[in-house]
């Protein structure tokens, strides 16, 4: 039995004189949501093209379901359902001749897996309606019909929620969650909606400019996000000064707005906060807080924390 | 494989830009002899019949298997490359080389239903206004299945070579294009090089270019049989090893 749906082994891709992905070891735990964060031309589409077998590696392995052979590879992408990039439709056919030809294409018997798909997706009214007149929503969630067709037990969704509108964005995140809960479907997600990959996610893979930067489980990330006091102050500059030269620090942050994250000297609020009032600073909010996955991101991927 | 078969002539059926050549092409073919017919009984001449209509535009027939080809390997095959359906064919865990077998085969088909529509609308017509007449002299019974045989199985030959432009090019507009020029050209190209270069006068006499032209030949030696029918399978082999290899090595965007 294997342990790890997907598991790549210093997987790297070069195309002419540009590195797009440079060894990549990740794994994928079965029975796992998967999150993929990366900025746009991370390799994050490079990595899942060579995974569903659309692009071909420069260097390293890839094991899909303990298989790395080329013809067990191949046989193994039966068993994976995917959307990338962006929903692969025939325009001139309906969602039900969509869904028909794919269930063909991969031979699944019988036809009541089309309307069953179609339903699954909240597409049942929609069956005899041509892909070309489907709006984008309407074209991811049929895309989700045909990546779902077969029971896949990996599904490789690229950006699953583009294009969706706010409770498009709930329903799919609910979909998601019921299939891996229910039907133990690994799903490896691709977003650029980070708040929403966070109400999903069980682990998280970050990837810059062709690097696997790390892999870390949603437990792993709300210890690793930095805890930090949040400060608004009528003058940031001098707020700065104090905060460097007074408490000795420079783990902080100003953001666009100068509200100053301070990312040391938490237990000691006290502190921080007569060192800002003896300076003669007026100050506006002061709390501790929290980071999310999205500026944790931002700093994991070498944002200047001193902006 | 036969559900890759299955799955293109499901796709192949719902294809509109098929259907719609398909008709076009039968309305043209419904056309083409009643200008004959009616420009005849006008002049007085005798009426053309079904036979003479045979032999006379069969080889004409060629134009329509090269556009007819061009125009289905663009919005048959390379269509799947544009709206991205080609990356789930690709990731569906079937093997390049039976993905590519599969297409050529029913793109072959659907170019062979194309290729028969106006030799056989056309002399049906014909027959029914004005009788099928007598068969020229030196031809046999066998003529008809002949010719149209020979038809389906150089349109297969022009097919394969359409399929292997598809994945090269990738691109509907490129493929269409591209197709035409190249079916348009390459006689001249290859019978003007061949003037200079007999190798290339040799390539040209023994390719289906050139031997398509024999198909409405009355009768054809017993000689010639060989490389008329050993040249388009030939090349029906090499093009979909070819396209195979191609396809086989070929990132998909």
């Amino acid at each position: 039995m294997y342990e790890y749906v997907l598991k790549t082994n210093q997987l790297s891709k070069k195309f002419k004189g540009h590195t797009a992905l440079d060894k990549v070891n990740l794994s994928i735990r079965k029975g796992s949501i998967y999150g993929f964060i990366g900025q746009n031309g991370a390799g994050k589409s490079t990595l899942i093209r060579m995974v569903t077998g659309l692009a071909f590696p420069t260097q390293g392995t890839i094991e899909l379901f303990g298989a790395n052979e080329e013809q067990a590879l191949i046989q193994a992408r039966k068993r994976i359902g995917s959307i990338i990039e962006s929903p692969a439709l025939f325009p001139h056919m309906t969602a039900s001749e969509n869904l028909e030809a794919n269930r063909i294409l991969r031979g699944i018997p019988g036809k009541d897996c089309v309307p069953r798909m179609l339903e699954q997706v909240g597409l049942q009214g929609a069956g005899k309606k041509k892909a070309k007149n489907f709006s984008l929503g309407m074209k991811q969630r049929l895309g989700l019909a045909i990546a779902l067709l077969g029971d896949p037990e990996f599904l490789i969704l690229d950006e699953p929620t583009n294009g969706l509108d706010p409770m498009g964005v709930v329903e799919m995140r609910e979909l998601l969650k019921r299939l891996n809960r229910e039907l133990g479907i690994t799903i490896m997600i691709s977003s650029h909606i980070l708040s929403e990959l966070h109400l999903m996610a069980s682990h998280y893979g970050i990837i810059h400019r062709g690097q696997l930067l790390e892999q870390l489980t949603a437990e792993e990330l709300n210890e690793k996000c930095q805890q930090y006091l949040f400060i608004k102050v009528d003058d940031p500059g001098k707020a700065t000064a104090v905060i460097q030269n007074e408490l000795g620090t420079a783990d902080f942050e100003v953001m666009q707005d100068g509200t100053i994250k301070l990312y040391s000297r938490i237990e000691q609020p006290g502190k921080v906060s007569t060192a800002l009032f003896s300076a003669g600073l007026e100050i506006e909010k002061f709390m501790p807080m929290g980071e999310d996955l999205e500026s944790y991101f931002t700093k994991r991927i070498g944002g200047n924390p001193n902006v | 494989m036969y559900n890759l078969i299955r799955v293109e002539f499901f796709k192949l059926r719902k294809n509109r830009s098929f259907w719609t050549f398909l008709l076009a092409l039968s309305v043209l073919s419904l056309a083409y002899p009643l200008l004959y017919y009616f420009d005849h009984r006008s002049n007085g001449e005798p009426q053309i019949t079904g036979a003479e209509f045979l032999t006379t535009f069969i080889s004409s027939n060629a134009y329509i298997i090269k556009f007819g080809v061009a125009i289905l390997a663009g919005f048959f095959i390379s269509n799947e490359y544009s709206t991205g359906v080609m990356k789930t064919i690709a990731s569906s865990g079937n093997t390049r080389g039976r993905l590519f077998a599969a297409k050529l085969i029913v793109f072959a088909v659907g170019a062979m239903a194309i290729s028969l529509i106006f030799p056989m609308v056309s002399t049906a017509e014909v027959t029914l206004l004005s009788g099928f007449g007598q068969l020229p002299e030196g031809s046999t019974a066998l003529f008809i299945p002949r010719a149209l045989g020979l038809t389906l199985l150089y349109t297969a030959g022009y097919a394969a070579i359409g399929a292997l432009f598809t994945v090269i090019l990738t691109d509907s507009g490129k493929t269409i294009g591209f197709s035409m020029i190249f079916f348009l050209m390459i006689d001249t190209v290859l019978a003007g090089i061949g003037s200079k270069i007999s190798f290339f006068s040799n390539l040209y006499d023994y390719s289906i270019f050139k031997l398509v032209g024999d198909i409405g030949k009355p009768s054809i030696d017993s000689g010639d049989w060989l490389a008329l029918l050993l040249v388009p399978l030939l090349t029906i082999a090499v093009s979909g090893m070819l396209g195979i290899l191609v396809f086989h090595r070929k990132e998909i965007k």
